[in-house]
């Protein structure tokens, strides 16, 4: 059984501030999804993993410099003097 | 000026303009006239590009007046799912997390539409990133299927589907992850493809969960859809999970025309066809019926047609949600509101405060998913789940491959059931994920599907998907254009 | 005696490259106005993917193979999760070694003076963004230097002592510089975690301390702090702290609201990469020298002293400046070697010597120091006269014999033309020789006249024999 503490660590881990309705809401349901997931359990340990995209290192990038044209930031909206402007760290 | 240009598949509007039938001009005007008209009741359409769209089409006429090369795609009406991003054109996923976006460049597949000379008339709905099998989790509300208003169009690229049923545009692209293009395409009657992982490019496809998804072309026919696929398709260097075995354009010396990857030419001669019993008893007997006879009539056929049994099917489901959302709750902690979001001002906030706050306005779902991906991730649970996830990916992987050395194609139901009411399912989210059995496999094996129209149910679509080995892209459209030719259902909604 | 065991995790931009790790932004991200710098691959716009460096993982592999480490066959990246406003994708993409070996390098050794420290791995990864901290209301923030290519080298906690880290630190900053791979000298190029624990006792993490120059003082102050703890029966938390560069201590962060779980899983946008049999026999063949080797050969081939050739070879600017001197005047290696080890290095001030830039701001060259130690072979110039030539060489950068001429110092060793000048003084200063007679301290004013008189050439010694000789017979 998942429960609402973990739900809240959960959305800690995530940064998602959740209410106290979306808690208990988001407890029942993913417990339910997860219950669901524990058939994995049959599966074993054993088996290879996925076979993913292999690459040579000569097929990666060359190490050659190409500026991007145009401000990759042009429409964040909290600038200060070129910097992008965060929350408080303190 | 011939009416109803709107009407007609690609093909015949790249033949049509080329040959100077009509103009692209004209054939734009009556696509957003036809937008603008019945978009209010389909809800396919996030944002209509008129300006740019008109410009193109003037620009291809001009160029076609003067004699100059024009792309394959010239003047041909396409839409494109609104989590591709498009440069200088919003690119929202559906969220408010992206409100305002714009994107400083194109995804890889615009830049080759652009290159071929379609034109982009706008960015379609989805759920918001692409989670979601009915397009109800959009902030823009739900895409409406054109067949009937009240019932849900599929997800996640439930615009591209219904935008192209709807002859809204000619030819769309969406992404598929989980089901995401043919499930929508099997609700709308449309063809959609998910092509073989690493064929299509993803740079510029705003991930939901990356080692799963491709983008997919939506169209009226296998032949639209091949066409789509030959503008779209290749290696590219800013994606390096493309393969660099995929078949590449050649040049054709003669002209600057390229020569096409894919042809399309009907196909079923010995053709080895195996049905994928679980999949098809385990749907609504009102599909199971469809797909019966059109698997009937196309076995009159010369080709071999068997039942056969996938018993990895069993772990797909929890395999593929529980890769996808675990890849999703990464791939979603970019959105924290510093570089790009909705308006708002971090100042005097604590960052971690700031970040929990800002992230709350994901929608629903989506926080239901980054929560449970969090979860199968953490140190406590990986092994039970996602490592597991893994090894059960690797099994149907094991399995499809030895499926297809005794069949050249698989057939099963695009969706276990037809298109339902909204709202239908939207408080169970388990049940929502499991209307996925039938698409998922296809991710997880990183193999191409089909989704075809083969019929209807109560006036409601059914879907065939036909499924082949990697990089088999060919056969598949050799059969799928078959099954179109014998099952001969086209027909567009009235709305 | 308490052990001590100290463990070290060194991060290390790879500032060899031509562009940064996972796009073609440059990796020279200093001095440029913040935010220019960037594309949207590293400033994590959405649906951009990483596109590897294939020169990055030349450079990695190289630092492998140069600490001893196995390369394994295949290679994969990992993301790291976790929050903070310096990471523009809010996860970091490294690497990982939980689920079978996957990163560039493991199980190392590396041996310096009679020690030796194993290492744990060597992995590739991306730099985060900067963080300007403005005002007490927000944050600035520059991403110029995310997605840079860091090497982090990971030890087992085999040191005992600060000194050995010193010693360990200066051999690989030597690695570093000697495979061209990065520029140890740059500003925040080279930072360091350290772990530190008392036989038994919890293991306290220092983050992040800003230079190797620190690192001893950081662990230095470290220890007396857990060893006072430890005599007082106080306990030791497991706790991460961080270096106050202006206090010279070591602080509590600020804990944790909550564990952090970093959730590692396989990079999805980026292949397993390849390396292979072929790929590291041509990387070994392309391996420059590095300075086990170089050492081995400057005693063989120059035959210097031990001490010599370690002092030449911790600094590969130091090393490479005997060479080129070698290489313009070649009769006497070892000369070189001792003028540049124990006269030059004075030259060069400590912050500049901890920084490693040595010659910055010395105008001083190969040539210079050829022509010197020539000069001095050949008698020109006695020790004295060099070393104040060389004082004068290290601000002009004029070469020996013109500061020479100028001095107009070559050296009179002529008797006959001293004792001419001697001879002119004890005519021109009689009461000044009376006194003298009396007093032999006096006989220096004689000297300083006979200096002031030869234009401080004569050779001192032998006025000064001369002087009494002429004083002793002098009736």
């Amino acid at each position: 059984m998942i429960s609402k503490d973990e739900i809240r660590h959960l959305g800690w881990l995530s940064r998602l501030e959740l209410t106290d309705s979306e808690l208990d809401r988001y407890a029942t349901q993913i417990d339910e999804i997860i219950s669901y997931f524990d058939k994995l359990d049959n599966v074993s340990l054993t088996g290879s993993d996925p076979a993913r995209s292999i690459k040579k290192v000569s097929e990666l990038r060359n190490d050659n410099i190409h500026v991007f044209e145009g401000d990759p930031l042009e429409f964040s909206k909290n600038r200060k003097d070129g910097f992008v402007k965060g929350p408080r760290m303190v | 000026m011939p009416n109803h240009l709107y009407r007609l598949t690609a093909d015949q509007v790249a033949s049509g303009i080329k040959n100077r039938d009509f103009s692209a001009q004209e054939y734009i005007s009556q696509i957003l006239e036809r937008i603008e008209k019945i978009d209010l009741k389909i809800n396919a359409f996030v944002a209509v590009d008129k300006q740019g769209a008109a410009e193109k089409a003037r620009s291809i006429d001009k160029r076609i007046h003067d004699g100059e090369h024009t792309g394959g795609l010239a003047g041909v009406a396409l839409g494109i799912k609104d989590n591709i991003c498009t440069k200088g054109l919003k690119t929202t996923c559906a969220s408010k997390m992206l409100e305002g976006y714009v994107p400083p460049y194109d995804a890889t597949v615009i830049k080759k539409l652009k290159e071929n000379d379609a034109i982009i008339v706008g960015k379609l709905n989805l759920d918001e990133f692409a989670m979601g099998s009915t397009t109800e989790y959009s902030k823009y509300g739900p895409t409406r299927n054109p067949w009937n208003i009240n019932y849900v169009a599929g997800g996640s690229s439930g615009g591209s589907a219904a935008s192209v049923a709807a002859l809204e545009c000619a030819m769309s692209l969406g992404s598929d992850t989980g089901g995401s293009v043919r499930c929508p395409a099997s609700f709308c009657s449309v063809v959609g493809l998910k092509p073989t992982y690493g064929c299509v490019s993803r740079s510029g496809l705003i991930s939901y969960s990356n080692s799963l998804e491709q983008i997919g072309p939506v169209g009226k026919t296998v032949s639209d859809v091949v066409m789509l696929m030959n503008a779209i398709a290749g290696t590219d260097e800013n994606d390096q999970t493309t393969r660099t075995t995929a078949i590449e354009t050649i040049p054709n010396t003669m002209s600057l025309d390229r020569i096409p990857k894919y042809r399309l030419h009907q196909n079923n001669r010995n053709i080895r066809v195996g049905l994928v019993k679980e999949l098809v008893e385990g749907a609504d007997p009102a599909v199971s019926k469809c797909i019966y006879s059109a698997v009937d009539l196309f076995s009159r056929s010369d080709c071999k047609c068997e039942d056969t049994s996938m018993k990895s099917i069993e772990y797909a489901l929890a395999s593929y949600y529980t890769i996808a959302m675990a890849e999703a709750s990464s791939n979603l902690a970019r959105y924290d509101n510093i570089r790009y979001g909705f308006d708002s001002n971090p100042e005097e906030y604590e960052w971690n405060t700031y970040f929990a706050k800002v992230r709350n306005n994901f929608g629903e779902e989506v926080k239901r998913r980054i929560i449970i991906g969090s979860y199968v991730l953490s140190a406590g649970y990986y092994g039970k789940y996602y490592l597991k996830a893994q090894k059960a990916r690797e099994m149907i992987k094991q399995e499809v491959k030895s499926l297809f050395e005794k069949y050249d194609v698989l057939i099963a139901p695009t969706m276990p059931i037809l298109p339902f009411k909204f709202g239908e399912k939207i408080d169970d989210p388990l049940k929502m994920y499991q209307i996925d059995i039938d698409t998922v496999v296809a991710n997880l094996a990183g193999i191409p599907a089909i989704s075809i129209p083969v019929g209807f149910s109560d006036c409601l679509p059914v879907g065939l998907q036909i499924m082949a080995n990697e990089m088999e892209e060919q056969t598949l459209f050799d059969v799928a254009s078959s099954f179109e030719s014998i099952v001969d259902i086209h027909k567009s909604p009235e709305i | 005696m308490v052990e001590v065991k100290i463990g070290l995790e060194i991060h290390c931009q790879l500032t060899g490259l031509q562009s940064k790790l996972f796009c073609s932004c440059q990796c020279d991200y200093r001095g440029k106005a913040p935010n220019t710098n960037i594309c949207p691959i590293c400033s994590g716009l959405p649906g951009t993917l990483p596109l590897l460096n294939q020169r990055a993982v030349d450079f990695a592999s190289m630092i492998s193979l140069a600490l001893g480490c196995k390369v394994p066959d295949k290679v994969m990246f990992y993301r790291k999760n976790y929050f903070y406003p310096d990471l523009p994708k809010n996860f970091q993409i490294t690497q990982y070694n939980a689920y079978g070996i996957t990163s560039i390098g493991v199980e190392g050794r590396v041996d310096y003076g009679i020690k030796s420290t194993k290492i744990r791995r060597v992995q590739l990864e991306e730099d985060p963004g900067r963080l300007i901290y403005d005002t007490s209301f927000y944050t600035l923030i520059d991403y110029n230097r995310a997605g840079v290519s860091l090497v982090e080298i990971v030890t087992e906690p085999d040191f005992a002592e600060p000194k050995d880290v010193r010693m360990f630190l200066n051999k690989i900053t030597s690695i570093i510089e000697h495979l061209g791979v990065g520029d140890t000298k740059l500003d925040g190029s080279v930072r360091c975690d350290v772990n530190v624990s008392l036989e038994g006792g919890k293991r306290v993490e220092i983050k992040n301390v800003g230079s190797f120059r620190d690192v001893e003082k950081a662990l230095g102050y470290e220890i007396t702090r857990q060893k006072t703890m430890s005599v007082r029966d106080i306990e030791i938390k497991s706790e991460t702290r961080h270096w106050d560069e202006a206090r010279k201590v070591t602080k509590q962060s600020r804990a944790k609201e909550e564990e952090e779980d970093y959730r590692y899983f396989p990079e999805p946008d980026i292949p397993t990469i390849v390396l292979g049999n072929e790929f590291l026999s041509s990387l070994k063949a392309k391996m420059p020298e590095l300075p086990d080797e170089r050492k081995i050969r400057f005693l063989r081939e120059y035959e210097l002293s031990d001490h010599v050739a370690q002092v030449l070879i911790d600094n590969k600017e130091l090393a490479d400046f005997f060479e080129s001197t070698v290489k313009i005047y070649s009769s006497s290696p070892n000369e070189i070697a001792n003028w540049i080890v124990s006269d030059l290095l004075g030259f060069i001030d400590d912050s500049k010597r901890e920084e490693g830039s040595l010659f910055s701001g010395l105008r001083i060259e190969a040539k210079h120091m050829a022509e010197l130690v020539k000069m001095i072979d050949q008698n020109i110039i006695n020790r004295n006269i060099a070393k104040m030539i060389l004082g004068q060489i290290t601000k002009t950068g004029e070469m020996p014999s013109y500061v020479l001429d100028k001095m107009n110092a070559s050296l009179i060793d002529s008797k006959a033309i001293i004792s001419e000048a001697i001879e002119s003084i004890f005519n021109s200063e009689k009461s000044a020789v009376r006194d003298a007679k009396q007093n032999p301290n006096a006989a220096n004013f004689l000297l300083g006249k006979v200096m002031q008189l030869t234009g401080g050439r004569a050779d001192p010694k032998i006025a000064l024999n001369l002087i009494k000789t002429k004083l002793a017979v002098l009736e």
